[in-house]
């Protein structure tokens, strides 16, 4: 087999079925159907994070590599985010105020293993090297980060009422986020120096505008498409007004319908 | 709101001008967001067909708009093979185009990852805060 197909088979196919799972999962009312969906995402992204060992010469598992360096801390950021979340006050799904702190501490726990694969020698390493995606992705999680919750103050500011204090921790967020790329500009980490750092993060800022450009326009073309196709259909033929005898036959039902006790 | 968003933004633009730096990247960004425009489009095109063949019921699943949005993600896979085959401007170390155009989604893959994680953890940080709060009393005077 050559490198290309298997390539294909041991990484293309597994990215292919994380998506196709999901979707399946989602889309399916049975539950025998859920599971299969469910199953075949899993499957595929255990191949994804099993690639650098399935085939090692493809430079695509760097992406896999990675993937398997981001779980970690990913996970235990969006579980401490949600038991922190839901032992609040929320009107179902409420768990034990205990939660919370658990909640706190993995959420703390997530931030500072990420800081650490910057700072310290945790960061993904391939062969020797730096991997290259996670020059693709620290900058560009950080500079969204701080830009999203900046926007999300200010929001829940001027769109909530009596906010003040939860748009304050939102500030705080942007402005923690913001001082670790700062940092990240001026202080080298330990794999990766400020210089790069700053290289990256700037490639980082021309990937999210190209991105957002990008899915813009597909999203007009799609309107677009959408409205070509709707305008070239024939008008539906229109019924005929309803006849006397219909309009009685609908007042003595609304007739029959109406009246009762009044109920005190 | 917007400029909010973008606030952080032009600040670290201001500090990295302020450090010395040309911004960074310099001429290498506008590849990168030539390749990221036309990746996402292509990429996103074909998500929205996907939407389309999926949820299509309702008009008894028409074929024309189907066609519609192949041929629009065509044309953006095209666009691309034809720009990197006859000009430098969107090759990145990379050796071929079939290089480039893998090394293309993989990165687009990579960035998504991040920007669900940051949506994520911005949502989920706005929602935790205002669930962290205690439940507000509203009191209606009588008349």
């Amino acid at each position: 087999m050559d490198a290309m197909a298997q390539a294909a088979l041991w990484f293309w196919l597994p990215v292919a079925l994380i998506p196709l799972g999901t979707w399946i999962s989602l889309s399916s009312k049975g539950s025998m159907q859920r599971r299969m969906g469910q199953a075949l995402a899993l499957f595929g992204f255990t191949g994804v994070v099993l690639s650098p060992w399935t085939v090692p010469e493809s430079p695509s598992v760097a992406a896999g590599h990675l993937l398997g360096f981001l779980v970690g801390p990913a996970a235990l950021l969006l579980a401490g985010l949600y038991l922190v979340a839901f032992s609040g006050n929320v009107a179902v799904g409420k768990l034990p105020k205990s939660d919370r702190r658990l909640g706190v501490m993995a959420f703390i726990i997530g931030f500072v293993w990420f800081v650490g694969m910057h700072w310290w020698n945790l960061t993904p390493s391939l062969d020797g090297e730096v991997n290259r995606y996670w020059l693709v992705f620290w900058p560009t999680f950080l500079l969204l980060l701080t830009c999203l919750c900046s926007g999300a103050a200010l929001s829940l500011r001027i769109i909530g009422d009596r906010r003040t204090k939860e748009s304050n921790v939102l500030w705080f967020v942007s402005g923690f986020t913001f001082s670790l790329i700062v940092l990240a500009m001026t202080i080298d980490g330990s794999a990766v120096d400020a210089g790069s750092f700053r290289y990256h993060l700037w490639l980082a800022g021309a990937d999210l505008l190209g991105t957002a450009a990008g899915f813009a326009i597909a999203i007009l073309v799609f309107g677009g498409v959408i409205m070509l196709h709707e305008r070239s259909l024939e008008e539906p033929p229109s019924v005929h007004p309803p006849t006397s005898k219909e309009f009685e036959h609908v007042a003595a039902i609304v007739s029959a319908n109406l009246g009762g006790e009044e109920s005190e | 709101m917007i400029l909010a968003f973008l606030l952080p933004l032009f600040s670290l633009l201001a500090i990295d001008l302020s450090l010395g730096g040309s911004v960074g990247a310099g001429a290498d960004s506008l590849p990168r967001f030539a390749n990221a425009l036309l990746t996402a489009y292509t990429l996103g095109s074909l998500v929205l067909l996907g939407n389309l063949f999926f949820y299509a019921d309702s008009r008894q699943r028409p074929l024309a708009p189907l066609f519609g949005m192949l041929a629009a993600a065509a044309m953006g896979l095209l666009t691309s093979v034809i720009l990197l085959d006859n000009t430098d401007m969107l090759m990145e170390n990379n050796g071929s185009i079939r290089a480039q155009i893998m090394y293309n989604i993989v990165h687009m893959l990579v960035s998504a990852g991040a920007i669900i994680l940051a949506f994520g953890l911005a949502l989920g940080l706005t929602f935790a805060t205002i669930t962290a709060q205690k439940a507000r009393k509203t009191s209606f005077e009588e008349e």
